[in-house]
């Protein structure tokens, strides 16, 4: 188990940087084509690849959000509840969790499925959607594996 | 089972699974698909999830989250607050309660740069309190100051809370921005004025600082002229319609990150936490806002929301009345929820009445902002007196105490602006014909 926990660790440290790189791509583009249109030569699609690249930098940050506990709970009613009570609330609510992304991530390749099969493309560019349907299922299932490891370390604690 | 009974019994199941600690967002997102399934089927609750994640992380429009948000870690990160802190503090350092004044000022001119509550409160809590603590500064004084001024990033362009506010009811960005500035500055002024007399009552609270001479005070404004060139770009651009609200945050962020690299105020690890960090706080956003669609679109279909307009707006009630519920509402929401939570939950119910009361949605949005200000900072929920109560040691009573007096202030203000639209609309309806 040690050793999966530093692989999703490791999967959602790398998957963090990207979507810091592709943070970065969005102001470079944005700029580019702010500039470029002064000359009447704007880069063609800016809005879609803007969007595109916003989902990267959303959909690759969750894990790593997750791993640093920086979503918004309201934890003032459980952390008054005896100990056994709390883990039993957190081994619910990380159940509750995987169970979410899980459902989401199997509909996004769905979706994903669906668009590769009738071709849709993005409107100027015509580039494929399906990749990004795609790659937001997959950064949903590395989620459910960080609450998978997060639930077994609570089971293995309360254990001990 | 009706759509009602549907409708009540979600509603229970959301707050069942926010009393049980799990994500607001997951919440949201679980609670609406479980109504929705139940209303609906199952199949289109499947594909209503996949859809809404989908068309919330890839929508254009709302990258200029992440965007704003790397612009004030940045700000924050290189030091521009410091500067910005040590040129009030040579202003009116020397009066009683000037260095806590100079944290509303220097608060308030940061707030050009960074739309983030907790990145000014942070940041503040590690510059200003020390220095206030070295003048003997009474402890309530300068952490409540602190907790309290970083409420404005709720307000003062360009806020995260508005871009989101914006979005959600599909107004004008550029407005909200406009519409934040003399609401904002109405607020920070009351700061002062609550400090000005907190000190008049008792000056051991904040006692004199060293004065600095007239030189030395020209020599620290070079800071806070980059700082305001900064906000006319960005704010500017937008209301000129040179830029949308993602190209400003993208050029907001090159600009200040040209600034503080040209100054060698940041380095590499610097940057990179910079960044790593708004990732963090957008992500944590766009959890929301995607579990919030899900449960928008169920209560779309139960109508919920205009039944409740429907409800509301035929009460034998002024319109006013009316309003000031809806605020009480986001007021005991925002203190057991954390506030942008609670506004991302509360706006698509509450915006049709407001709209059918005859409000404006601008003036509307405002209100909710300086209605979440004050959540920020009163208990059980108040992020920032945690924030700032962590990073001084200082115990969280005293905090809350020090917050106190400001909030008689800030409720003033919240009536001027209740009762007096104009306040918040004069400048957009100037300046965005």
């Amino acid at each position: 188990m040690g050793r999966g926990v530093t692989t999703i660790n490791w999967v959602s440290r790398f998957m963090y940087w990207i979507a810091g790189a592709a943070l970065l791509c969005i102001i470079l583009i944005t700029v580019s084509d702010i500039i470029l249109r002064r000359f009447r030569t704007g880069i063609v699609g800016t809005y879609e690849i803007v969007g595109f690249l916003g989902a990267i930098v959303v959909g690759f940050s969750i894990p790593q959000s997750f791993l640093d506990k920086a979503h918004v709970i309201m934890d003032s009613v459980t952390k008054a509840l005896p100990q056994r009570l709390q883990k039993g609330f957190i081994l619910l609510t990380r159940f509750l969790g995987i169970a979410m992304f899980g459902i989401i991530g199997w509909n996004l390749f769905v979706m994903g499925n669906e668009l590769w099969r009738s071709g849709e493309g993005s409107p100027t560019l015509h580039w494929p959607v399906y990749p990004i349907a795609y790659s937001l299922g997959l950064c949903c299932f590395v989620e459910c594996l960080v609450l998978i490891c997060e639930l077994s370390q609570e089971l293995k604690r309360s254990e001990a | 089972m009706s759509i009602t009974i549907i409708g009540i019994l979600t509603i229970v199941l959301l707050f069942v699974l926010f009393l049980m600690g799990l994500e607001i967002g997951i919440s949201m997102a679980l609670a609406g698909f479980i109504g929705f399934a139940a209303i609906v089927n199952v199949k289109a609750a499947f594909s209503l999830v996949a859809n809404d994640v989908f068309t919330v992380f890839s929508s254009y429009g709302f990258t200029v989250i992440p965007l704003f948000v790397l612009m004030g870690q940045l700000g924050a990160s290189a030091g521009i607050a410091r500067n910005l802190y040590n040129s009030a503090y040579k202003f009116i350092g020397h009066i009683p309660g000037g260095l806590a004044i100079g944290t509303v000022m220097a608060g308030t001119a940061f707030k050009a740069i960074c739309g983030s509550t907790t990145a000014t409160t942070a940041t503040f809590a590690t510059i200003a309190v020390p220095e206030m603590d070295r003048y003997g500064y009474d402890k309530r004084l300068s952490c409540g100051i602190v907790a309290t001024v970083g409420t404005l990033g709720a307000i003062l362009p360009p806020s995260v809370v508005l871009i989101i506010y914006g979005i959600l009811t599909e107004t004008s960005i550029g407005r909200l921005f406009l519409a934040g500035i003399i609401p904002g500055l109405l607020v920070a002024f009351s700061f002062a004025i609550t400090l000005f007399i907190w000190c008049k009552i008792n000056p051991k609270l904040g006692p004199k600082g060293e004065k600095s001479t007239w030189r030395e005070r020209f020599a620290s404004l070079p800071p806070v002229i980059w700082v305001i060139i900064i906000f006319v770009i960005v704010v500017g651009g937008i209301m000129e319609g040179f830029f949308t609200p993602t190209e400003a945050g993208s050029v907001g962020t090159l600009a200040v990150l040209i600034l503080v690299a040209g100054k060698k105020d940041i380095n590499l690890k610097g940057f990179i936490k910079s960044v790593m960090d708004s990732l963090r706080i957008a992500c944590m956003v766009f959890i929301l806002l995607a579990g919030a669609t899900i449960l928008g679109h169920f209560f779309a279909v139960t109508r919920t929301p205009y039944t409740v307009a429907e409800w509301l707006t035929t009460l034998p009630v002024n319109r006013n009345v009316i309003m000031i519920i809806i605020i009480v509402v986001y007021l005991i929401g925002g203190s057991f929820i954390e506030d942008l939570a609670f506004l991302i939950l509360a706006t698509p119910i509450f915006l049709p009445i407001a709209v059918k009361l005859g409000y404006d949605p601008i003036w509307f949005g405002i209100i909710v902002c300086v209605t979440c200000m004050i959540g920020i900072i009163i208990p059980p929920i108040a992020l920032n007196v945690f924030l700032v109560s962590g990073i001084t040691k200082t115990p969280i009573g005293i905090v809350y105490k020090g917050t106190f007096p400001y909030l008689v202030g800030m409720s003033i203000c919240l009536l001027i602006l209740l009762f007096f639209p104009q306040i918040s609309l004069w400048l957009p309806g100037l300046l965005m014909k």
